[in-house]
């Protein structure tokens, strides 16, 4: 993991637990829907704050594999690149 | 784990809805009584959950209409325009529809869905953007999504969200389609067309609007929120369909763009789909022609959606936030939501249940719409049933 990738996760999960109101403990392997519960249009609205704070543009297609955390902070790394 | 066992959720989520001894997604209206009421579990219903916004359904001029092409042109056209053959009234419809949009091109489709897929799958291709309003209805996410455009989604109506993005997508902005529609269809808010067109321009994007439930709404002429906000010239797609303020069925797509010429050659639910019955075009092209000849139906809508909203807005209830002939009313969540809505058939008063995943910002809320043809007394009724059946509920929990 490069210290990029790292420190995005990092701060997706800072991120995330403002987001969410009483967040559990967050990983880099948490996934937002089997372990969040979260329905499709709040990981949406999830996204575009996550967009807007790195000042990225995530396609749909992008998303469609993330499910984690972790994938979530590299798709924002290939954005950023 | 088998082939069916995804249904179990939808089993499970329709046995909730059913627990009231009808399922809120498919109610039959045993008798069509008018345009705005039907007879529902036995009961004369007002119908305040369709999109009849003018009303036309039961025009005396519309049926004949329909009627005079069953009895000269038949009941189908058994194919598509392409593979089968124009009908004069398709050409002649669109040729319509392009003079009232002062258009060069016109496009009709079988239904709306198709008009927004047909549109989109044949405008875009991989390598191509979009901006696509994140309440946009489903056919149009799934006309993005089967284009294999790339697909970006801002803020509902939110224009800085809409700028900030196109500025990230940088020398890439010139191949965007911002998507965004007129009137919103749940919470009857609509999009802030001018500022849209203001990025569009800045940006060398293209502007495609969706006005499917602003069609003899907004604008002086009844073209829609684009005429409404001034910015017609600078919309390059507009796609809108026949069943709502027109009655019947069918979409079309409107453009000044030469291309749309090509679509035909392009869009696969255009050549694979058989195109509308003869007496639907009938009806549609009569309908049309009495939008335009007709303005007091667009203002007695407004006086009825005034009426519907302020009476809403009377009780305390969270509505939308725009005026319009659809006004959304927030509940606290899905069960109350429900549980209104059966009330208020049980009163007589058929509205449109949304709950999640269907609502626009994930909550629950009573859909309610008005028609040019609801008498006063029809929205007073309404509003009543409202006052009755929310009397000691907390509407927001």
């Amino acid at each position: 993991m490069s210290q990029d990738l790292a420190q995005i996760e990092q701060e997706i999960r800072t991120i995330l637990a403002a987001f969410l109101q009483n967040p559990p403990e967050l990983t880099g392997s948490t996934d937002l829907i089997k372990d969040l519960n979260l329905e499709s249009i709040q990981i949406m609205e999830f996204v575009v704050e996550i967009e807007d704070h790195y000042d990225v543009a995530i396609d749909l297609e992008s998303l469609s594999n993330v499910h984690t955390i972790s994938q979530l902070a590299e798709v924002v790394v290939r954005n950023q690149q | 784990m088998h082939l069916l066992s995804k249904f179990d959720e939808v089993a499970a989520t329709r046995n909730q809805l059913s627990q009231g001894g009808i399922d809120p997604t498919d109610v039959e209206m045993e008798q069509m009584i008018s345009a705005t009421e039907a007879i529902i579990r036995g009961r004369r219903t007002i119908l305040a959950g369709t999109n009849n916004y003018l009303g036309l359904t039961f025009d005396p001029e519309c049926i004949a209409a329909g009627q005079a092409a069953l009895a000269a042109e038949g009941t189908g056209t058994t194919g598509s325009r392409m593979a089968n053959g124009n009908y004069h009234s398709h050409r002649a419809l669109e040729l319509e529809l392009a003079q009232f949009y002062g258009v060069n091109h016109a496009m009709v489709f079988s239904t709306g869905y198709s008009a927004n897929i047909g549109t989109l799958t044949a405008l875009l291709a991989p390598g191509d953007c979009v901006m696509l309003d994140a309440d946009a209805h489903a056919s149009l996410y799934d006309g993005c999504r089967m284009s294999g455009a790339d697909v970006y989604r801002f803020k509902h109506n939110d224009v800085d969200s809409l700028d900030n993005r196109l500025r990230r997508l940088e020398d890439r902005a010139s191949r965007t389609l911002i998507i965004t529609e007129g009137l919103y269809s749940i919470l009857g808010d609509h999009a802030p067309l001018a500022d849209f067109a203001e990025v569009k321009r800045r940006y060398g994007a293209f502007l495609f609007v969706d006005e499917a439930h602003s069609l003899g709404i907004y604008g002086d002429h009844g073209r829609g929120l684009a005429e409404e906000a001034g910015v017609e010239a600078d919309v390059d797609f507009i796609v809108g369909t026949f069943s709502k303020s027109l009655g019947s069925t069918g979409g079309f797509c409107v453009s000044h763009h030469d291309v749309v010429k090509l679509f035909r050659y392009a869009s696969r639910p255009y050549i694979f789909t058989a195109s509308p019955c003869p007496s639907v075009i009938a009806t549609t092209r009569v309908a049309l022609r009495l939008l335009q000849e007709r303005p007091e139906l667009r203002e007695q809508l407004w006086r009825n959606a005034r009426s519907l909203y302020e009476g809403l807005a009377g009780l305390g209830l969270t509505l939308g936030p725009d005026v319009s002939p659809v006004v959304g009313v927030r509940l606290a969540d899905r069960d109350q939501a429900l549980g209104v809505w059966h009330q208020l058939l049980d009163a007589g008063v058929y509205t449109n249940l949304i709950a999640p995943p269907a609502s626009p910002d994930g909550s629950s809320l009573l859909r309610v719409s008005t028609s040019a043809a609801h008498t006063a007394a029809q929205v007073d009724e309404v509003v009543t049933a409202f006052s009755v059946v929310l009397a000691g509920q907390n509407p927001l929990g």
